[in-house]
């Protein structure tokens, strides 16, 4: 079978009548798994997997692909309604989105988000399509080295996400960092600070950290200020409708993040949550109003979200042209491929390209569908945030808690999760920024453990970071993306 | 809304009578012991890993063909590399409703010191699988033979590097170095990687890495494909298998040790006798059956059905050998 | 106020230290790896100093985030004592979720939760946290498989 077939077979399947369907029922489980904050696509899946036994493989694997990219568009909307990020993938979206909640503009930031999501979605659809057979090698050029500069280059940028007081930025992130080396170290089995208790060895989930810094500690300011007047704007869901200015500002950013989140996507290990945040502090490091993000930011809004949706989309290059997950979602669907009869390898585009085809033709519908869906139901939605606030309090708690449960079924997560919420809670009393914390938590680990691997590599020689050309580059852009705020200003007063 | 609560407290009131009407049935029953209430099948990690997926599929099978009658829950209890999900099990003395899959984690874990409970703590019932390791270079390595390998190892160590997904002191790391002592390496001297992070693969094919130490079902769809090539693979007997056959054994090349990646069910400390004999009996059937078998062939582990007496020694033994190895190291607690 | 700020800096300042110095101390008693030329300890102890250091900064530092904190800052003794009234719940909560099992306790949660907080509509209260529960529970148990306590409910 020639390739030109491969594709038109794979069209076939997914354009049928029970190709649509499936499309339509992952996309809405995903949604819906996505809002809940804790439960994500790694779990959903897992659980799938016994039920699509003896199913077609490429509507099965259609279905499932409809789930993860599902719930990474529908995870932003917790994120922006309550500061409770319903995946790991959508905590960055919480920084502008849900300002530009409190503000009254609920709708407007959902109507962003579900059109950024969309942009990168397809976008990054468009280049896994013209691009396939080339990306598997995209997808190998990353070793320790490359990884090592990627994750140096966002932690370089922590400094920009300060609100006022470089140092006290600096102090959080350096507090994130610490918070991940907690847990068995991977390049010597050494357990560090752990204090015995078996709980922490395999260190502290993401999603405890995001929803305790986050959701929590919002939840303990909503509670103070609940007889707050200027709460009152926020029960404002505001208009869907987007302003040119709007789609001007967002067209920057889409353009630039939905080709980089794909690319990040390719990349086995770095994944939407990495590619995400990264998006997000380099788009404030060369914006030209650093000062709006953090505040409600169209930008700081549409570039993660663009990202996000790009990354999960780019994932499933390694895992359909190498078999190698990049992510645990996706491993947990090559444990699906196996199971439907196919075996996840090098050779898959070949041995099964309507399997292939199939799921890529089926994400344009699937991408169409949410943004046709979500749209007219972001009015709906958002009215999330009329329910009387002491009761939407109790239940945001409530989902937390129950969400960090499903993750692990450990009642001990809980209790870091409340400890958390109390260290976000001083953290904003006291003007500390809680993004710093939470960036260097996503990167800090991957930095450590790919700079050691590196070194461990090579002897101890920290030359090798200087032996390959795109981890030069990349330390080229870290070095830039440092300098040129102060460049920038020096510009401006000229 | 009124309605669905009505619906949900009458569903409710069901499950409460047919659930003390089976009780009533299951003990009027004498001598064989059968289960009065839901199993749970504890995978002492998330969703979606080994332990996850083989605690789901032999709950599937044991419900779809009948083999157990009552319903069987799948509950994961993650954390400590399995030692919070072995404390919950070991505190459920006695009880015939929990079970758990295991696999070598349960003998590494506690020899790295992170857990005070070993395989004696628990009930061994039975094992089911054998999995085993392959050692894999790329398809233009220099190397053709585990020999020529470790021969290059004894001269110059530091110019080869050995990945694996785990940590040192366990499986990944382990296995090679099991297979690597037999034939004479000095295995301190051995560089190990771990990347967690689903990059082994990536890091061997990439040239940042030489070797990839890790499952054979990883690596056949690379030989196929001519990505990489495996030098050798730790079962007794060449494994089943278009490309599984292809793979020479670390044994017929004069390298006298094997390692296998058994993964079986356990119940907690003290459980009754005729209720172990049930499980063990059932667990037997659900090895025997066609849909299990099916299974194991979809993710390419050998059948290996061990009962309970012979478990417990199959453990001890395992547990001698590593130990040695781990105290070598310096990794044993 | 801005002597106020100041010393609240210098608080923040000599417990961040405090907190340096432990996990150092717990960094300089990890044991060795022998295989490795980077060590476990390396980040750790380089986190630590780093720490230190800009905690000293922070000492020194001025206050250019002044008016925000007075803003925060304005926090009367009966709030608080709500925060703290909602911990305990969120603690009790969570302490009983799996002995009692998840629909009892958090029936309990929401009702009593919303109630402090000071939610008057008892009827919408009782429907909300009775429904909630027992419809997240069906759909986690049975839709989706995943097992929340049922605790002392025979289910």
């Amino acid at each position: 079978m020639n390739a030109m077939q491969g594709i038109m077979q794979g069209f076939e399947v997914a354009f049928s009548l029970e190709g649509i369907f499936f499309v339509l029922i992952g996309v809405t489980a995903g949604t819906l798994i996505g809002m809940l904050p804790g439960l994500g696509p790694i779990t959903a899946i897992a659980i799938m997997i016994p039920m699509i036994y003896g199913m077609d493989p490429t509507i099965a694997m259609v279905l499932m692909a409809g789930v993860y990219y599902g719930a990474v568009f529908g995870g932003s909307t917790a994120s922006i309604l309550l500061n409770a990020p319903g995946i790991s993938g959508t905590v960055a979206t919480a920084f502008d989105g849900y300002p530009m909640a409190q503000q009254g503009k609920a709708g407007q930031a959902l109507a962003i988000a579900a059109i950024s999501s969309f942009t990168g979605g397809t976008v990054s659809i468009v280049l896994l399509m013209l691009f396939a057979p080339t990306l598997a090698s995209v997808a190998v050029s990353f070793g320790p080295v490359e990884y090592f500069a990627l994750m140096f280059m966002g932690l370089v940028a922590i400094s920009s996400l300060s609100e006022g007081s470089v140092i006290k930025a600096l102090i959080s992130g350096v507090l994130g960092l610490m918070a991940v080396t907690i847990g068995i170290d991977a390049q010597t089995g050494t357990p560090r600070f752990t204090f015995g208790n078996p709980n922490l060895l395999e260190g502290i989930d993401f999603l405890i950290v995001a929803l305790g810094l986050f959701a929590l500690a919002e939840v303990a300011f909503l509670i103070k200020k609940r007889h707050d007047d200027s709460l009152a704007k926020t029960q404002n869901i505001g208009s869907l409708k987007l302003t040119k200015q709007d789609f001007k500002e967002m067209k920057g950013p889409l353009l630039r993040h939905s080709p980089f989140g794909f690319i990040m996507g390719v990349l086995p290990g770095a994944g939407a949550t990495i590619s995400s945040f990264i998006s997000y502090v380099i788009e404030k490091r060369f914006t030209k109003k650093p000062e709006e993000f953090g505040k409600g930011s169209v930008k700081g809004l549409a570039a993660p979200e663009a990202s996000n949706n790009a990354a999960t989309s780019g994932s499933f290059v390694p895992l359909l042209s190498l078999g190698i997950p990049g992510s645990g979602t996706t491993a947990v669907m090559l444990g699906a491929l196996l199971v439907l009869g196919i075996n996840p390898g090098p050779l898959l585009f070949q041995d099964h390209p309507v399997v292939f085809w199939g799921i890529v033709a089926s994400m344009y519908i699937g991408n169409l569908f949410l943004l046709v869906l979500n749209l007219p139901l972001i009015p709906y939605i958002a009215k999330i945030l009329k329910i009387p606030r002491p009761l939407l309090i109790s239940l945001v708690m409530m989902f937390c808690i129950i969400g960090v449960y499903s993750i692990s079924f450990n009642i001990f997560d809980l209790y870091l999760l409340l400890i958390f919420g109390v260290i976000g809670y001083l953290f904003r009393i006291y003007s500390f920024p809680a993004p710093p914390f939470i960036l260097a938590f996503v990167l800090g680990g991957m930095m450590e453990q790919s700079l050691r691997q590196a070194l461990t590599i090579s002897n101890g020689d920290y030359m090798i970071f200087l032996e390959s050309p795109i981890a030069i580059g990349l330390f080229v852009v870290s070095i830039l993306s440092f300098a040129y705020p102060f460049l920038r200003d020096r510009k401006r007063k000229r | 809304m009124k309605k669905l609560l009505f619906l949900s407290l009458l569903v409710l009131g069901m499950v409460v009578v047919s659930a003390c009407s089976d009780q009533q049935q299951a003990s009027s029953e004498e001598g064989n012991w059968t289960p009065e209430e839901s199993i749970e099948f504890v995978a002492p990690a998330g969703a979606g890993g080994g332990w996850d997926t083989t605690a789901r599929s032999a709950a599937q099978v044991f419900d779809e063909e009948g083999i157990i009658d009552q319903d069987i829950g799948v509950v994961n209890k993650e954390g400590g590399g399995g030692s919070v999900g072995w404390s919950y099990i070991n505190s459920q003395e006695g009880s015939p409703y929990n079970l758990f899959v295991a696999s070598p984690p349960l003998i590494f874990v506690p020899l790295n010191g992170q857990t005070e409970l070993t395989y004696e703590d628990f009930t061994p019932i039975a094992n089911l699988i054998a999995d085993y390791a392959a050692f894999a270079v790329r398809a233009d390595a220099e190397w053709d033979n585990l020999n020529e390998l470790f021969e290059d190892m004894k001269e110059d160590p530091s110019s080869i590097t050995v990945v694996g997904a785990s940590s040192p002191g366990s499986m990944d790391h382990m296995q090679f170095v099991k297979i690597a002592k037999e034939a004479g390496v000095d295995v301190t001297q051995i560089k190990y990687v771990s990347n967690q992070e689903g990059g082994a693969l990536t890091d061997l094919l990439n040239g940042s890495v030489d070797v990839y130490s890790t499952g054979v079902a990883e690596t056949v769809e690379q030989v196929k494909a001519d990505k990489i090539k495996v030098l050798g693979v730790t079962s007794p007997e060449r494994l089943e298998g278009d490309v599984l056959s292809t793979f020479p054994t670390a044994k017929e090349q004069g390298i006298d040790a094997t390692f296998v990646n058994w993964r079986g069910f356990f119940g907690p400390p003290n459980m009754d006798e005729r209720a172990l004999q049930y499980y063990e009996e059932k667990f037997k059937e659900l090895s025997d059956s066609e849909a299990f078998a099916e299974i194991r062939s979809q993710y390419g582990w050998s059948e290996q059905f061990i009962g309970h007496e012979e478990y417990k020694d199959f453990l001890a033994e395992q547990t001698e050998e590593l130990q040695g190895l781990m105290e070598e190291l310096g990794l044993s607690q | 106020m801005k002597s106020m700020l100041r010393s609240s800096n210098r608080k923040i300042s000599l417990i961040l230290i405090a907190l340096a110095i432990g996990y150092l101390i717990l960094s300089y008693q990890l044991p060795p790896y022998p295989f490795v030329p980077v060590d476990s300890d390396l980040m750790p102890k380089a986190l630590g100093y780093l720490l230190i250091i800009l905690s000293i900064v922070l000492f020194f530092s001025g206050n250019n985030d002044a008016e925000k904190e007075t803003k925060v800052d304005s926090r009367s003794a009966s709030e608080m004592f709500l925060l703290l009234m909602v911990t305990a719940l969120v603690i009790l909560y969570i302490s009983l979720l799996e002995i009692i099992g998840f629909v009892i306790t958090t029936v309990f949660f929401i009702f009593i939760c919303s109630l402090v907080l000071g939610y008057k509509n008892y009827k919408v209260n009782i429907t909300v946290s009775i429904l909630f529960p027992v419809v997240l529970f069906y759909i986690f148990n049975y839709l989706l498989q995943i097992r929340l306590p049922s605790g002392i409910l025979p289910i």
